[in-house]
């Protein structure tokens, strides 16, 4: 195992894990402050992807799918948490979970019904094909861009969080919602946001990772048990949690591919047993 | 007495069904009801742990495809006799349940629910790339097993019989372990952990009999439907199982047993309508229905299940 390959590895591990973190974060901001877990989350990332293929194939233009993709999925999210998440607050948590199982039955057959169950691949602006070499080792471009995009995007994303208004106002909402409703704060309209955020921050690393490997209507399950290993590993409602996660996940994934063969998936799933027998609440409580 | 004379009717007319078919029916019907019966048993399973001890879990299809491999295994490698795959089968699922309940249990609610789910997902990604096991292809052409010299479970009716002695002993055993003493200190569980835990009951250890007791329930349901199919594909892992089985529990009532088994009833005959008009997408059918009741009767589903019970019950 000589250098480059192992630095191969590690990059890939990070491209993975960077697009996970916006999948995570979402779901890991949702349940933090609505306490909401949405297991129609990978079928929103699937939304997401299958949302940008068509989107390439009729204006031929990849930024476009960038950018509608994601907003019509937060709005889809906006529609969801309004008609059917909220009238369901202050149930048993439980009830709002068993609704979005129901949720992302109905997103995975309506895409198995529009777009069929072949598999389809995004078309990439040409300016994304081939080859990057730098340290001795080859890169394929488009992961490259993959993995700068969605870093800027988490960066932005935490520093949002840290630094504004509108972060201070989610992060108060993870300790004491009923402090920040006394503070005259709407919190159905943060809900609303911050369920709405997550879906669109889903629908775009559904089209980065759609683009990187190939679209099938099986992957809204696949993407949300990394995303929900990644939230056992990190830590449950937690931005930091979802980074880290995200981030070990990814290279966990991309070095049991080079060390066990046909076993790559199962290591992430030994890491996330290992932390579960030690640290059962993850590596990272709630900010 | 008054509810054991109309559940008496209901199984005498249950045990006389079969003959009915060919005749009345076609006997498509009675290989539906064998389907009904099988899924109940794990449903029954699932119940005695997310309606009694309130652990819902989203990976109930782990045990249901780990039993049909397992005993997929055994009937076309080792031997024709039913009886031995079953032993085996009941052990290692509870042994499977007892390794991934001791994970889970550390956890409560949701992220018992994600914990499971995350688990199922192993052994479906498992069951796809382990070639041992025919990875994608899964597992075909597997013999009927016999239970007694000379009586195979070949034809539809043997099957179907021993379906429902099977969901029936089940049943008897559930509605044995939820009237005893641990059945109390299962509710007292779901009710209020923290109390039952201050009146000196090992709650954690609890939970988990219970979680391997259901894991049995599903393991076994998974051996009759691998010898039922002759046939175990990686789908039993799929989540839509585990999804489906919560829907059975829900639709029918949690908590009650009886209701499972309706729910089992309803959701297999709505999907054998639906499937037929919908082909794969009837799923979208159950989910939005899912949706919608849990929208509209979040409270009442329960209720849902006692109404049921009491149009049983007025039989």
């Amino acid at each position: 195992m000589d250098v480059s390959l192992l630095l191969t590895n590690l990059l890939y591990g990070i491209t993975i894990g960077s697009a996970l973190i916006l999948i995570a974060s979402g779901l890991s901001l949702t349940f933090g402050v609505m306490g909401v877990l949405n297991f129609a989350h990978g079928g929103l990332c699937m939304l997401g992807a299958y949302f940008g293929y068509t989107l390439v194939q009729i204006s031929g233009n990849f930024w476009l799918a960038m950018i509608l993709a994601p907003l019509i999925v937060a709005f889809i999210g906006f529609l969801m948490e309004s008609f059917t998440i909220r009238p369901l607050y202050g149930l048993n948590p439980l009830y709002q979970l068993l609704l979005t199982v129901g949720l992302a039955m109905i997103i995975a057959n309506t895409v198995l019904l529009v777009w069929g169950g072949d598999q389809l691949s995004i078309i990439l602006p040409d300016y994304f094909k081939g080859y990057v070499t730098f340290l001795g080792i080859f890169y394929p471009r488009f992961r490259l861009f993959v993995l700068f995009f969605s870093a800027t995007v988490a960066i932005i994303l935490w520093i949002t969080i840290r630094r504004s208004k509108w972060g201070i106002v989610i992060r108060a909402g993870m300790h004491d919602l009923e402090t920040v409703n006394a503070f005259g704060i709407n919190i159905f309209r943060v809900f609303s946001i911050v369920f709405s955020i997550g879906a669109g921050l889903a629908a775009l690393a559904g089209v980065i990772i759609g683009s990187m490997r190939v679209l099938n209507p099986e992957m809204d399950f696949e993407l949300l048990t990394s995303a929900l290993l990644v939230v056992v590993i990190g830590g449950m409602g937690s931005f930091r949690g979802a980074v880290v996660g995200s981030l070990l996940l990814g290279i966990t994934e991309a070095f049991g591919a080079q060390f066990f063969t046909g076993a790559a998936k199962f290591s992430v799933w030994a890491l996330m047993v290992i932390v579960l027998l030690f640290r059962p609440e993850g590596l990272l409580k709630e900010d | 007495m008054k509810r054991i004379i109309p559940a008496l009717i209901l199984l005498a007319l249950l045990v006389a069904f079969p003959w009915g078919a060919e005749i009345f029916y076609s006997g498509f019907y009675v290989s539906l009801l064998t389907r009904i019966f099988i899924f109940a048993i794990i449903v029954v399973g699932f119940d005695l742990l997310a309606g009694y001890t309130g652990m819902v879990s989203y990976g109930h299809a782990l045990f249901f495809g780990t039993g049909a491999y397992l005993t997929g295994m055994l009937l076309k490698n080792w031997t024709p006799w039913f009886w031995p795959p079953i032993v085996i089968t009941l052990l290692a699922s509870g042994v499977v349940a007892y390794i991934i309940g001791y994970l889970s249990i550390r956890t409560r609610h949701i992220y018992f629910v994600f914990l499971t789910f995350a688990f199922a997902q192993f052994f479906f990604v498992t069951a796809n790339s382990w070639n041992f096991i025919g990875a994608s292809n899964g597992l075909s052409a597997i013999p009927k097993p016999f239970i007694l010299p000379g009586l195979n479970l070949s034809g539809e009716n043997s099957f179907y019989y021993f379906s429902l002695a099977s969901l029936f002993i089940g049943y008897l055993l559930a509605r044995r372990i939820t009237c005893s003493a641990f059945g109390k200190i299962m509710i007292g569980v779901r009710e209020n952990e923290e109390r039952t835990l201050f009146l000196g009951y090992n709650t954690k250890k609890v939970i988990l009999r219970v979680f391997i007791i259901s894991g049995i329930y599903g393991g076994f349901a998974g051996a009759l439907m691998a010898a039922f199919n002759s046939f175990v594909s990686p789908s039993l892992y799929h989540p839509a199982v585990s999804g489906e089985i919560i829907i059975m529990a829900l639709l029918g009532g949690m908590g009650t047993l009886v209701g499972p088994i309706i729910g089992s009833g309803l959701v297999i005959i709505l999907g054998d309508i639906l499937s037929s008009w919908l082909a794969e997408s009837w799923m979208m059918i159950l989910g939005a229905a899912f949706a919608l009741v849990i929208l509209f009767s979040p409270g009442g589903m329960m209720a849902l299940g006692r109404k049921i019970n009491n149009l049983i019950k007025r039989g």
